[in-house]
């Protein structure tokens, strides 16, 4: 579940709100990618792509939002942290598993994106400033056409297999 | 017709590929061969680089191998992480799944072009046959089947065994999928002739491994107790004990630490039954003060070392021999305790009783090294005529004897008949301390003189068990082959491919290794000027140890490294014709006229 | 200004290292090190300060995924180790790990020795009910009745309660959290660390592999229920003691006890004791003046 800690969005400056927003696609970018190297080193290489392709997606996320808050604020210092922030898009530990199949992979890329727009959803309850509501529900919205996105890839991405693909596994070994 | 395959497979743990080889190795068992197979990974738990070597014969298989005849990869990354566990050259089939998109004559395999090369659609056939890619491993077994002669229902009963506790429809997939296999092959010819000739006869084999059988065998020796603690490479003989001991009446033990294992089994030894405990080398070294007291206070106790890469944590799934010292040496004050180590699965039970009667006729803790190599690999065996190997028991005493019980009385063997808690008349103390021979604690130095005169002159008969050495080959040879444990196995293929083309050449292999049999080994190295002690350990132990007890000859030296760098038979072959050359010329010299 | 946050304290990141987790993909233990790293990251030393000691098991390989010194010694041994270090050079940030096994049965002993020295050390255990690198046998915190490869007929034991054991020994501050929580988890770590003494935070951290499906994170989270919510005092340790029974029929999370009188740090007395002594000490090279016979 998404978390905050010491966020006070009813006195949410524009620029910390950017900020934040940033700060959720980075989350999003590292969390990814550290599943992607799991996925890897556990030789299960079609869930890792597509977590590299999501890790790259929220890199373009983030460059896009950062750049837009330099031409903004520019120089500005950063005041808000990662501390603040905890699995607001990025997919949880427990949601992956090894050799897990592209459409699993692909339902908690999916659940996480819902999780996001949940995350600004409640954002907004709170929020009074006119400027960083409107940012919210810009990225709200942006969060429903990356949960489409989501299900477009799992509507393109092959069907179950019939036979539970865990089957084969070999014994877990001891180390 | 060949009469040996060596099969190397790879592939991650999600592709089943060494349940691919359990289903080889009991088909191979069911057409009546001999056969080997071992296992290796990577670091992980699950899902890592996974891979498998499985050998079949019509006659005994004594080591896992060394170039593959069959390399079979799922995928290039992970066949390449298993490096020289995985040796190929120009004679080896290769084959592996077309979707790797690797070019036949552009195999990463450095220095290697061979001869025979298949990019098969592995992944292609198995989505055919189950709808997904994992079914690979069945696929594989269908190329194997049709290839080189191995039975395909006998793979089948294989494969129905695994999946029928799953499904029905895994099962049929699966049938499906070695049917594809089967079939590509008959469409793609092998060039050379790789059939496997028939065993003589299909009969009735064990197939277990070298954990397996030690706990087995320990049953069988009459063992009721085992305390131990898990550790890798030893764990599953204790797993055994406690999926089997209770139908015998007796115990086992998972402990809070390897110390109280020991210390468990130790007690049950006090109380009169026969009791064992297994570990690999950090355990060992927890249980040496307990080790030191089972030999002080004259107790039967079989301690298992499985040993794997140390020193300390080293390790843990790679097999070595570098525990010799510390089992032979390991221990504060004048200790000596026997030492015995099998040298493949099937000795493992002989060794393993051997261990038992020892323990229980000199009162004494023995070690048993194994090691990782034959703990962890199935072998496919006769089957064992257990009722010719005998059981002893410990000496116990008599009702005149218990009238003025003396339980530590030096007697002609210096084997003292010994009570247990519960006997009538038995009473004693048992004790760490040094103690006189009714078992008051002294500190007098002649009784400790005497006691420890006792604890050792005990096992003088030791000496002279020619039973527990394997001697074989030309007696009057100049060079000489001695190794032991499981590089004894890839000796003893070495010898015999060496006498078999001419070389006098003989061979010794303790299952005995301590105390040192100095008669035994004096005979042996009378006619040697030359040979080699061959042992996994960087410091080589074994020839250290034979050269503070023997007068080894200065020709014999010592062929050994660090574990996880296994032997191969034709390395050790190439070394024995060196030492022959130099031997034949220092001949040729010697008769030459002195200017 | 670059794209990247920059923030005044030290970023969780910075304790990251290079090394790649072998822990199967969803072990509960992933969540615990990124707790870490946050709580690192809160406490603001740097890592060349911090030392993380463990023993052997898979929780036990967190020191090497921290970019603090790491100390990834033997089987059930940390805990004197990390007190012989912090001892040495108390200056040091010193925590330790592993798991239930490494801790309760084989480190069993160390655990109440390590209590009532209270040197002020922290002591993470990821208790998971089973030993998971070596392929699934019993724990020491496996409840009665378990199946697994060592008891394939049902365990005969009953477990430790690893809270109870601190407790009862004495130890001043004890917490039990989950990595599915891990906004909690961070804040427990980051507590235990601040607190002067020894602190033990017992973390409910599911093994995939090998554990039971009705103890996984997902499971956790609908089951947990925090200590505060009930009501709980943390400075009540007679309450804490009572509340602890309930280890392994129940997740309870958050603080069990916290001392709110701390007793002097075996660090700080030792600290004492040489300042006191210092003053007074022969140089070394007169070290056996006091051996000789006038």
């Amino acid at each position: 579940m998404s978390t905050t800690k010491g966020i006070d969005f009813a006195h949410l400056s524009l620029r910390d709100a950017l900020d934040l927003a940033v700060l959720v696609e980075e989350e999003a970018r590292d969390r990814y990618e550290e599943l992607a190297e799991q996925m890897e080193l556990h030789h299960t290489p079609e869930a890792a792509r597509f977590f590299r392709y999501m890790h790259g997606n929220e890199e373009k996320h983030r460059v896009k939002l950062a750049a837009r808050r330099e031409q903004q604020f520019g120089d500005a210092p950063v005041t808000v942290t990662r501390a603040m922030i905890f699995d607001v898009e990025a997919p949880e530990y427990d949601e992956v598993y090894a050799s897990m199949n592209v459409r699993a992979a692909l339902a908690a890329a999916l659940r996480s994106e819902e999780k996001a727009h949940g995350f600004f959803v409640a954002a907004l309850a709170g929020v009074t400033d006119p400027a960083v509501r409107a940012l919210f529900e810009e990225l709200r919205e942006e969060e429903i056409e990356h949960q489409q996105l989501v299900r477009r890839e799992i509507a393109k991405a092959p069907p179950e297999p019939a036979l539970p693909t865990d089957a084969w596994e070999d014994e877990p070994v001891a180390q | 017709m060949i009469d040996n395959l060596v099969i190397g497979m790879a592939g991650s743990g999600g592709d089943g590929i060494v349940s691919a080889g359990e289903s080889l190795i009991s088909a191979g068992a069911k057409m009546g061969y001999h056969a080997m197979m071992t296992k290796s990974f990577g670091p992980q738990i699950r899902g890592g680089e996974s891979s498998c070597r499985v050998r079949v014969s019509p006659r005994p298989v004594l080591s896992p191998g060394g170039i593959l005849d069959v390399a079979v990869a799922l995928n290039w990354e992970d066949f390449l992480r298993f490096g020289a566990e995985l040796p190929v050259d120009g004679n080896t089939v290769v084959i592996y799944d077309a979707a790797t998109g690797v070019a036949p004559d552009a195999l990463p395999l450095v220095g290697v072009v061979s001869a025979e090369v298949f990019p098969v659609p592995i992944g292609e056939m198995a989505r055919q046959a189950a709808g997904t890619d994992k079914a690979k491993n069945s696929v594989v077994l269908g190329l194997l089947v049709g290839w080189f002669g191995l039975d395909q229902e006998a793979i089948l009963a294989g494969v129905r065994k695994r999946f029928a506790r799953k499904s029905a429809e895994l099962v049929a997939a699966n049938e499906r999928a070695v049917a594809l296999g089967v079939a590509y092959t008959q469409e793609h010819a092998l060039a050379s002739d790789r059939i496997l000739q028939p065993a003589e006869a299909r009969t009735d084999k064990l197939l277990l491994d070298g954990n397996d059988m030690c706990a087995a065998a320990a049953i069988f020796a009459g063992c009721e107790f085992f305390g131990g603690y898990p550790i890798t490479p030893s764990t599953e003989v204790m797993q055994f004990f406690t999926r089997e001991i209770w139908k015998y009446g007796g115990a086992v033990l998972q402990a809070e630490d390897e110390i109280a294992g020991i210390g468990a089994a130790i007690g049950a030894s006090f109380g009169g039954k026969k009791a064992m405990t297994a570990t690999s080398g950090p355990g060992m070294s927890l249980k040496t003060e307990m080790l030191g007291l089972a030999t002080i206070a004259e107790l039967p106790l079989v301690v298992v070392n499985v040993q794997r890469g140390g020193p300390s944590t080293g390790l843990p799934t790679k097999s070595e021999q570098s525990d010799l010292f510390q089992a032979v040496f390991s221990a504060h004050g004048d200790v000596v305790r026997p030492v015995l180590a099998p040298t493949c699965v099937a000795d493992t039970f002989a060794v393993t009783v051997a261990a038992f009667n020892i323990a229980e006729v000199y009162q004494t803790p023995v070690i048993v090294l194994s090691d990782q190599d034959i703990a962890q690999r199935k072998e496919v065996i006769d089957p064992i005529d257990t009722a010719s190997v005998e059981v002893h028991e410990r000496r116990r005493p008599s009702p005149a004897e218990l009238e003025s019980y003396e339980r530590f009385r030096i007697t002609d063997s210096c084997v003292s008949p010994i009570s247990h808690p519960g006997m009538r008349g038995g009473n004693y103390l048992g004790a760490g301390i040094e103690h006189d021979t009714h078992g008051n604690p002294s500190a007098s130095g002649r009784v400790h003189a005497s006691m420890n005169e006792k604890r050792s002159r005990k096992l003088d008969p030791l000496r002279a068990r020619e039973d527990l050495f394997r001697i074989e080959g030309d007696p009057r040879a100049p060079l000489a082959l001695v190794s032991w444990g499981s590089t004894a196995g890839v000796c003893r293929e070495a010898w015999q491919h060496a006498t078999g083309t001419g070389l006098q050449v003989k061979l010794l292999v303790p299952q005995l290794l301590f105390p040192v049999s100095e008669d035994i080994y004096r005979n042996f190295f009378a006619t040697v000027e030359a040979g080699l002690v061959v042992e996994q350990s960087h410091l080589g132990q074994l020839y250290r140890i034979l050269r503070m007890y023997v007068d080894v000859p200065a020709g014999v030296q010592p062929f050994c490294r660090s574990g996880a760098n296994p032997f191969q038979p034709d390395e050790v072959i190439a070394r024995l014709r060196q030492q022959a050359l130099q031997l034949q010329g220092r001949v040729t010299e010697a008769s030459q006229p002195r200017e | 200004m670059t794209t990247e946050n920059r923030s005044a304290a030290l970023a969780a990141k910075e304790f990251k290292s290079e090394l790649k987790p072998i822990w199967c993909p969803g072990c509960g233990d992933f969540g615990v090190l990124q707790a870490i790293y946050r709580a690192l990251a809160a406490i603001g030393r740097p890592a060349h300060e911090i030392a993380f000691i463990s023993g052997i098991g898979c929780s036990s390989r967190i020191p090497g995924y921290t970019t603090a010194y790491g100390f990834n010694s033997v089987h059930g041994r940390a805990l004197p180790i990390a007190q012989g270090l912090k001892l040495a050079n108390p200056d040091l940030l010193v925590l330790v790990a592993g798991g239930d096994g490494d801790g309760f049965s084989i480190g069993g002993g160390h655990v109440p020795h390590a209590v009532r020295r209270n040197q002020d050390i922290t002591y993470l255990v990821m208790d998971n009910q089973i030993y998971g690198l070596t392929k699934g046998q019993l724990s020491p915190t496996s409840h009665k009745g378990r199946h697994t490869v060592t008891s394939d007929y049902g365990s005969l034991e009953n477990p430790v309660n690893p809270l109870l054991y601190v407790l009862a020994y004495g130890a001043s501050f004890v917490a039990q959290g989950t990595p599915a929580n891990i906004p909690e988890l961070t804040e427990l770590i980051e507590e235990a660390i601040r607190f002067p003494g020894f602190a033990f935070v017992n973390i409910q951290s599911p093994c995939v592999t090998y554990g039971e499906p009705d103890q996984q994170i997902k499971i956790h989270k609908t089951v947990m229920r925090s200590l505060a919510a009930l009501g709980h005092d943390p400075s009540d340790r007679t309450q804490a003691l009572v509340r602890a029974q309930t280890y392994g029929q129940e997740l309870l999370t958050g603080v069990y006890y916290r001392n709110p009188e701390p007793p002097p740090t075996y660090g700080s007395q030792v600290r004492a004791r040489q300042q006191q002594q210092m003053a007074e000490a022969p140089p070394r090279a007169q070290i056996l003046d006091r051996f000789l016979q006038r």
